[in-house]
């Protein structure tokens, strides 16, 4: 997009704020929620096809093997069963399901690395071949009976094992012949060797190395797929996903299709926080459907969600900080590596994400990161809710408190010496525009009270249960610019009796895009949210986006809204000033009408508007009131968040009770308050699962993953929750976005568990290094500090 | 590949004469035989929540449950709470208070709050809660959702 369209759009913003905001910042429910509440919302499950079969996959139970042979013969007997795909029967086109736009496939940032069905298999879960069959018993049974010859093979599970001398390689893409995935990445404001020393000439330097654990998603509504390939060669994919067009590209380079034969279709999505956004299953329901000619369900049990699709890297940071007598950072040394799991994926462009996210937070002249994806058998990791920002954050927050304990600083005022000031330019010259991360720590310690419930807890601590109060604080941007490109594109149609309806291929994944994007809409052209329908994420529908990650949709989505309905308004106010024979200059919409301003009373209806262009009863060309528009991102906005907790740690059980939990976010203009800061609560919820209960256990023996069901991934329980949490905004507006507003959906979690970490390392007096803070791992770090 | 009997149901007040096979449980019933999908499949092990339907009052988890022993009870899903169209008081504050997200674990929610208040109209929030712990939600955190019982139990005592 032009300056020039950019600084057009943002004066129109002005003038609509000067005018009294009468959707944008309001509270308004989830557009889907009627649907919802009453059961009768449509996700991909409950869709009905005539003659659909019903697909299940069979999963390698070993954790790296090749496949030596494949019998069907015994499955096929049985009756009902009408196809069975496996590698010797299936194209072997190779690609990466994490793909993000058509043509993204560099091999240092996206490795081409999978099949539909490879000879070999790389994690206990890996597809090996998949049934399609008359209903799901039959499915079921017939997998059973599949015999497969595999040539077992060693296997690497963590990072440690996946980079010692001569492990055995987990995938056989890895770089110059060990495992890592893509390549290190590294880079900061000066040479690696520049920044150690600034570090090592700091008064006082400290390192710590911290466990990340593998986390999944949880989203409630298990994978589910359906494809039916019609006689026409056309292939249509029904799913729960977070970017049809990419996906698009994935299933038509997997099954060898050009891209206007497969369409892909979003249903309401319930729930997907990143697990959701890169192909899992659909290549192999796509192609079931093509060898029956049938439509084909898949809907993966929960077990099998946990084995075989996506989850959090695990890894390894380590975080190397030098600090000045004054309390001032000097330099920060920042070691990440990911476990990526059996398959590329978005491994290395994880890796990409939380370097960014490094040297945004904190001002110190000297900065280095240096990071890699590793291949291991283990299930693939993929997106998830921060892109690799927790894994930074967490480490980076517990360490600074370690600082803060060795230095006698209090955690508040350190962080407050050393965070990003608005319009300050980072170490790498990057402007971090308005990012008011001191005034989130400033309004969460008055909040929260922070020293006085410090001083309250430290009270307790020779007690039995002992209060902690920690902080932790985050960054996380909204979209791509400026390492990728980052547009999309909305249409806006007016119907004739007034109505709209807006095109998008942004994806509401139960975040309320849709109700967001109406709310912007309806500001502009001044008809009620609820009569301007929204139909979003299908690939031969809707135009172009790239998809709901990157904490884009708001920003990116909500601006392309603004300019195609600033374009819509010209339009009316054209029409309307044919229509009533007074110059535009003098007119303005208002609750669905173009009215004289200075003459009110003379006003004539959008509804009259649509038609009189229809018929071209002005003089004009006959024509439908339409507009697209594409927004270009053209700067890196960030949102930033400070969460203060309050824990109480048993220390005969080692228990930890969260009981009060604060979040304060600068998200700029928050566009709808209500769908905010439920964002926030969720984020909430899956910081504390991180911190304390949830972690996907893999054996070290076997690398299976020993929980896959929800009686022993412990998420947390609504009595598990704080009894007090609460949400406050530091509404300072950001220029580029669309009125102003910023992101929330990842900056929501990435800074929680820091907090929580920390609150329990007050209580505990001891440190911490890994997540989750099960009562064993409390038990034997306190132990081991008795000892020492 | 199952043997097959023959049941009488009744479901959201209606009977329904079926064949069915033996170990089906309730939800492959409701969902796949009778298309009332309202009723989701979240785990199929008892631990989400999402499957709950009423049977004789009582919030139970449908994909654990044998279709079989569903005779002679009376089964309420989703489907079954709202008369006419109109949101029952749970399903009105639910949509008010911005409980729902992705909804997936909505109609659980519904049926769990539902039985709840009919049996305890004036709930504390440790009741509430603790009527919740069979159900899981990942987007809300549970702070609206507890908050869109509690309005609900207001409403219906005519508090509110």
């Amino acid at each position: 997009m032009a300056e020039r369209q950019y600084e057009e759009l943002k004066e129109f913003e002005k003038q609509l704020e000067a005018r009294g905001l009468k959707y944008v910042g309001r509270p308004r429910p989830n557009r889907e929620a009627v649907l919802k509440v009453t059961g009768k919302a449509v996700y991909v499950d409950d869709l009905r096809l005539p003659n659909m079969l019903h697909a299940k996959l069979l999963l390698s139970p070993h954790a790296h093997a090749r496949i030596v042979s494949i019998d069907t013969s015994e499955a096929e007997k049985i009756r009902g069963v009408r196809a069975i795909v496996h590698y010797f029967n299936s194209p072997h086109n190779v690609f990466n399901s994490a793909m993000r736009f058509y043509g993204d496939n560099s091999p240092f940032d996206m490795p081409e690395t999978e099949y539909i069905f490879d000879e070999y298999v790389r994690f206990v879960g890996d597809r090996v071949a998949a049934v399609a069959a008359d209903d799901p018993f039959i499915a079921e049974e017939a997998v059973k009976r599949i015999k497969v010859e595999y040539e077992l093979l060693p296997a690497v599970f963590d990072v440690d094992q996946a980079l010692a001398e001569g492990a055995p390689l987990a995938n056989p893409h890895g770089v110059d012949g060990t495992n890592i995935c893509g390549g290190w990445l590294a880079y900061g404001s000066h040479s690696e060797e520049e920044v150690l020393k600034a570090i090592d000439e700091a008064d006082y330097v400290f390192e710590d190395t911290f466990e990340l654990s593998k986390v999944h998603h949880g989203y409630l509504e298990p994978v589910c797929h359906v494809a039916y390939y019609s006689p026409d060669g056309k292939l249509t994919i029904w799913t729960s996903g977070q970017n049809v067009f990419c996906f698009r590209s994935v299933i038509a380079q997997a099954l060898g299709l050009p891209h206007s034969k497969v369409r892909v279709i979003k249903m309401i999505v319930g729930g997907a926080f990143g697990g959701k956004l890169e192909v899992l299953h659909e290549p192999v329901v796509g192609l079931l459907s093509m060898r029956t000619g049938r439509p084909v369900k898949l809907r993966l049990t929960r077990k099998e969600v946990f084995l075989s699709t996506r989850s959090r890297h695990s890894g390894k940071v380590t975080v190397r900080t030098g600090v000045d007598k004054d309390g001032r950072i000097r330099g920060q040394y920042i070691r990440s590596l990911m476990n990526t799991g059996a398959y590329a994926g978005s491994g290395p462009n994880t890796v990409g994400a939380q370097s960014g996210k490094t040297f945004l937070l904190y001002d110190a002249p000297y900065m280095f990161y240096r990071g890699a994806a590793v291949y291991t058998n283990i299930p693939p990791a993929g997106a998830m809710r921060g892109y690799g920002t927790p894994q930074i954050m967490l480490p980076r927050e517990t360490h600074i408190d370690r600082i803060c304990r060795e230095m006698g600083w209090d955690p508040v005022e350190f962080r407050l010496k050393n965070v990003l000031r608005p319009f300050q330019n980072n170490c790498l010259g990057q402007n971090v525009h308005n990012a008011r991360i001191a005034d989130c720590i400033r309004a969460g310690m008055e909040a929260f009270r922070w020293y006085e419930r410090r001083r309250a807890a430290e009270a307790t601590h020779g007690q039995r249960v002992r209060r902690g109060v920690g902080m932790g604080l985050a960054v996380h941007g909204a979209g791509w610019y400026p390492v990728y490109q980052d547009l999309t594109t909305v249409t806006i149609r007016l119907h004739d009796d007034g109505t709209a309806v807006l095109l998008t291929g942004t994806h509401d994944l139960g975040t309320g895009a849709r109700t967001i994007l109406a709310q912007i809409a309806a500001e502009i052209l001044t008809i009620d949210p609820d009569l301007i329908e929204v139909i979003e994420a299908d690939t031969d529908v809707t135009p172009l986006d790239l998809g709901a990650q990157a904490s884009r949709t708001t920003y990116i989505g909500g601006n392309a809204t603004i300019l195609a309905a600033r374009q819509l308004r010209e339009q009316l106010l054209d029409e309307a000033s044919r229509m009533l024979k007074v110059s535009i200059d003098r007119l303005e919409l208002d609750d669905g009408f173009v009215v004289v301003r200075d003459n009110p009373s003379q006003c004539v209806s959008i509804a009259d508007i649509v038609a009189s262009a229809q018929r071209g009863s002005t003089g004009m060309p006959q024509r439908e009131l339409i507009a697209t528009a594409t927004f270009e991102s053209r700067t890196a906005i960030e949102s930033y968040a400070a969460d203060f907790c309050e824990v109480e740690v048993d220390t005969e059980t080692y228990q930890v009770r969260v009981l009060d939990f604060l979040a304060v976010h600068n998200s700029g203009r928050v566009i709808n308050p209500l769908l905010f800061e439920g964002q926030v609560h969720g984020g909430i919820h899956m910081g504390l699962g991180y911190a304390l209960s949830e972690e996907m256990i893999i054996d070290p023996q076997t690398g299976e993953v020993k929980n896959p069901n929800f009686k022993k991934y412990r998420m947390f329980k609504a009595a598990d929750m704080p009894p007090s949490i609460r949400v406050i905004t530091v509404e300072e507006p950001e220029e580029a976005g669309p009125f102003g507003g910023k992101s929330i959906g990842e900056c929501a979690s990435d800074g929680v568990a820091g907090a929580v970490v920390n609150a329990v390392s007050h209580a505990l007096g001891v440190e911490l290094r890994r997540v989750p803070l099960t009562p064993e791992y409390l038990r034997s770090v306190v132990e081991a500090s008795r000892r020492s | 590949m199952d043997e097959r009997v023959e049941v009488t149901l009744n479901i959201n007040g209606e009977e329904y004469q079926l064949e069915i096979g033996k170990r089906w449980t309730l939800l492959y019933v409701l969902r796949d035989v009778l298309n009332l999908t309202g009723t989701k499949y979240g785990c199929g092990t008892g631990d989400c929540g999402a499957c709950k339907v009423l049977i004789d009052g009582e919030p139970v988890n449908s994909c654990t449950y044998l279709a079989t022993r569903a005779q002679g009870k009376e089964v309420i899903t989703i489907e079954g709470l709202s008369k006419d169209g109109r949101l029952t008081p749970v399903q009105q504050a639910f949509v008010e208070t911005g409980a729902i997200q992705c909804g997936f674990c909505t109609p659980g929610m519904v049926i769990t709050a539902t039985a709840l208040l009919r049996r305890n109209p004036n709930p504390t929030r440790e009741e509430i809660i603790a009527a919740l712990d069979n159900n899981l939600c990942r987007c809300t955190g549970y702070v609206k959702i507890i908050e869109a019982i509690e309005l609900a139990a207001r409403r219906m005592r005519g508090e509110a």
